[in-house]
């Protein structure tokens, strides 16, 4: 018996041949004893196996076993903890503070541009790579300004901190 | 805060829970499904730690890719998928590391498998089920990574011959060979664990 017709046996057996191959397989078999002794091993290994999977329950308690994967999650994923309940009054000042800084700059600028005579002891400058900082420096009071319109890193963190707290 | 007891919600209700971010609801599936993934585990390494760290990395990912859910099968059924591939991933790492063996070299070839003769008689006729699931356990222990896996997955899993061609990155033939060897050296090594009982 050939290779190729044993594994066609199996294939039978599994229901993976096309009808009319089935019907070929199955004259074979009714003719040849050695090929019906085959496939009746291959249908008892199936039978044997059916539910036969060993039961094995993990050996770790629930809470072992589950706070490795919620640490994973946590790591990976730290955007998984429950959503903010409501944003704090830092935020919120915060957000009203922003734009209101964006419009003092833009009139600073303006100011600038209207009173040039005041141009010989001051300049101001704008950062092309950053546009959230602005400079006026005034040479005759030896001051400078920089004026920044976005929260420093650290008060991001801490204003996180706060809403996450409440 | 308290939190919502989940041990009463189905499935459904749970996955949608933890879809919207719901930890506590996963964590109720993982409860109840983590001895099945951890047995598949396994089945395809047979080594306790690292089914353990496969079945574990399968929920992480099964968390992750939670929005991909859309319910088509069971949830049960999507995640045992996902441990499979875990598992074929970590096989085919180690196989690469591995020396070539002659287990290797035989084992799409046929080795001596195809000159095996019939086992005439049924080697696990009248055995208790517990008796049974012990005498298959130990034989699959005995199979190489690719024909336990073939077996598995088609006995276990019941997926067709194309579903484990995909799964184990393999031609159909492959499968269908992997499969013929997998279940004669079985039926053979069933056969002589009855033979030291007699």
């Amino acid at each position: 018996m050939d290779f190729e017709k044993q594994l066609k046996l199996q294939a039978f057996l599994d229901g993976e041949l096309p009808e009319p191959e089935a019907r070929e397989i199955a004259n074979w078999l009714a003719q040849d004893q050695q090929a019906a002794l085959l496939l009746a091993e291959l249908r008892n290994t199936r039978e044997s196996l059916k539910g036969a999977e060993a039961f094995m329950p993990l050996p770790e308690s629930r809470e072992f076993y589950w706070s490795k994967i919620a640490r994973e999650i946590d790591r990976l994923e730290p955007a998984a903890r429950p959503p903010q309940a409501k944003p704090s009054w830092v935020a919120m000042w915060r957000r009203y503070l922003m734009p209101a800084g964006a419009i003092a700059a833009a009139l600073l600028v303006a100011l600038m541009v209207v009173a040039p005579n005041r141009g010989a002891d001051s300049e101001s400058e704008a950062a092309m790579s950053d546009p959230g900082a602005f400079t006026y420096r005034d040479y005759s009071a030896q001051a400078t300004l920089v004026w920044l319109s976005y929260p420093a890193e650290n008060e991001i963190a801490d204003g996180e901190r706060a809403d996450t707290l409440q | 805060m308290t939190e919502k007891d989940h041990s009463s919600s189905d499935d459904q209700s749970l996955v949608r829970a933890a879809q919207h971010g719901d930890t506590a609801a996963f964590e109720e599936l993982v409860s109840r499904h983590r001895d099945k993934l951890y047995a598949r585990a396994f089945s395809m390494v047979r080594n306790e730690e690292e089914a353990i760290d496969l079945s574990q990395e399968a929920w992480v990912k099964g968390w992750q890719r939670l929005v991909q859910f859309q319910g088509e099968s069971s949830f049960g059924t999507w995640m045992t998928r996902i441990v499979i591939n875990l598992c074929l991933d970590h096989i085919r790492k180690q196989k690469r590391q591995r020396t070539e063996s002659i287990e290797a070299m035989d084992q799409d070839s046929g080795g001596v498998e195809r000159q095996m003769p019939v086992v005439v008689v049924n080697p696990t006729a009248g055995l208790e089920r517990a008796e049974l699931r012990q005498r298959i356990d130990k034989a699959l222990g005995q199979l190489s990574y690719e024909h336990r896996t073939a077996l598995v997955l088609h006995e276990f899993e019941e997926m067709e011959y194309k579903e484990i061609a995909k799964a184990m990155d393999c031609s159909i033939g492959t499968v269908m060979s992997r499969l013929f060897y997998a279940r004669r050296k079985l039926a053979a090594l069933l056969a002589d664990l009855k033979k030291s009982d007699q």
